[in-house]
């Protein structure tokens, strides 16, 4: 049974254990911190894989740009609302902020598929097995994922579901990021359903594992 | 967290003075004042203690001093991620709100389990055909059924549903895994069904 004198041995335990703490970064800060430690390892890994042949005029096409944009702006967003989240009493709507790139960049893909449709009928639509980028997906955010979830845990585990979804989904995002610069794969529904398939899968899987990174107990005093 | 929410969740706040203490009591607790730490911890104990009791009625004297030792905890683990930019009573809001729904789904559990654990065909005698020999036969029943068990599946029993531990906290307590403590408890469980229902058969078996 407790009682208020265990809460004040408590107390007096706690307040022994009192020393200098350096306050959290504000979010904006980690996810800058987060880009400088990730972006170096997504390149080197593009640079290792060898850029496709084909990359400059990639570049110099907009549905390209706008595609690699959003997925790199859904990449900072969610990192952005995933370290909102481990601070009390940040704003929750932050968890919003990375639906807009995220729907911009699903919609782009859209786009293409029926672009692919428009342009070759349903051979446009096929779908082959295009597993690998699963696991090119995955091995590209490994590092920023593992970046991510040790700075997390520095944080206060409030939502470790959401939070997590979030912080895999900016990972894996990158990921994909890294991806289309080295991997020649352009047709709209291939895209849509290997890679950010992949991408959504890795961060659903990751959110449903949240409690088991974050939680309480992990947290030291 | 909207401004409207706080002050939902915060029924009976502090008079504005108090909530500038609590400020100025935490950034002196960061910069490792322990004497501004205990001070703001026993103003936040009190305070935490008037909002629980409002927000779970339902709840023993007991339980409201174990919540509002979780909410310390958490806030003296979390201690890191105050800004002082920003205002101490939002960010404390938000940990007690957090740990007080962690605590309602914990309660929650607790009353499933114990309603599994209810044998319908008993309870829904008339009390007063339950002899108080009776209920002291089966406590020395259940009471022997568990010594008997292997001590690990016995510790399981205890911590998973005596003690009403979560899994996590329990597996952290005892050192052991998850997995490792589910079929513990499985095993228990099973195990004591056995033996308590041979018990029973024993007892309908015998001449008186």
């Amino acid at each position: 049974m407790t009682t208020q004198k265990e809460t004040l041995h408590l107390i007096d335990r706690l307040a022994a254990e009192a020393r200098t703490v350096r306050p959290l970064a504000s979010p904006v800060l980690r996810t800058e911190i987060w880009l400088a430690l990730s972006l170096p390892f997504v390149a080197m890994m593009v640079i290792l894989y060898s850029p496709r042949a084909d990359l400059l005029e990639k570049l110099s096409q907009t549905r390209f740009l706008i595609e690699e944009g959003a997925a790199l702006a859904t990449a900072i967003m969610a990192a952005l609302a995933a370290f909102a989240q481990v601070v009390p009493g940040s704003n929750r709507r932050v968890i919003w902020l990375a639906a807009l790139p995220a729907g911009l960049w699903l919609a782009t893909l859209g786009i293409g598929c029926l672009a692919d449709w428009m342009r070759a009928g349903a051979a446009g639509l096929r779908v082959t097995n295009d597993i690998g980028c699963l696991g090119k997906i995955a091995l590209i955010g490994s590092l920023p994922a593992l970046a991510m979830v040790w700075m997390l845990r520095r944080g206060a585990p409030l939502a470790p579901r959401g939070t997590l979804f979030l912080a895999i989904l900016a990972a894996a995002a990158l990921g994909n990021f890294g991806l289309r610069l080295f991997h020649s794969q352009d047709a709209g529904l291939m895209v849509l359903i290997w890679q950010a398939g992949s991408v959504l899968l890795l961060a659903a899987i990751a959110g449903l594992c949240g409690p088991r990174f974050l939680c309480w107990q992990h947290r030291k005093a | 967290m909207g401004k409207g929410n706080v002050r939902t969740f915060m029924p009976g706040a502090p008079p504005r003075r108090e909530m500038r203490d609590f400020d100025t009591l935490m950034a002196a607790a960061q910069r490792g004042d322990g004497g501004a730490y205990k001070a703001l911890l026993k103003q936040v104990a009190s305070y935490l203690r008037g909002l629980v009791w409002v927000r779970a009625p339902y709840l023993t004297p007991e339980d409201v001093e174990d919540l509002v030792q979780d909410i310390l905890i958490s806030l003296h683990l979390a201690r890191n991620t105050w800004d002082p930019a920003r205002p101490f009573r939002p960010w404390l809001a938000s940990i007690a709100r957090n740990r007080m729904a962690d605590h309602a789904r914990q309660y929650g559990r607790r009353v499933v389990i114990d309603l599994q654990f209810t044998d319908i065909d008993e309870t829904f005698c008339d009390e007063a055909t339950n002899y108080h020999a009776e209920k002291v036969v089966n406590f020395l029943a259940v009471r022997d059924a568990l010594n008997a068990l292997p001590p690990a599946e016995k510790a399981a029993v205890r911590m998973l549903r005596l003690q009403q531990l979560t899994l996590s906290e329990a597996a952290e307590q005892s050192g052991t895994s998850i997995a490792a403590l589910k079929v513990a408890v499985h095993r228990a469980t099973k195990r004591l069904r056995g033996v308590l229902s041979d018990d029973d058969a024993k007892r309908d078996a015998s001449p008186d």
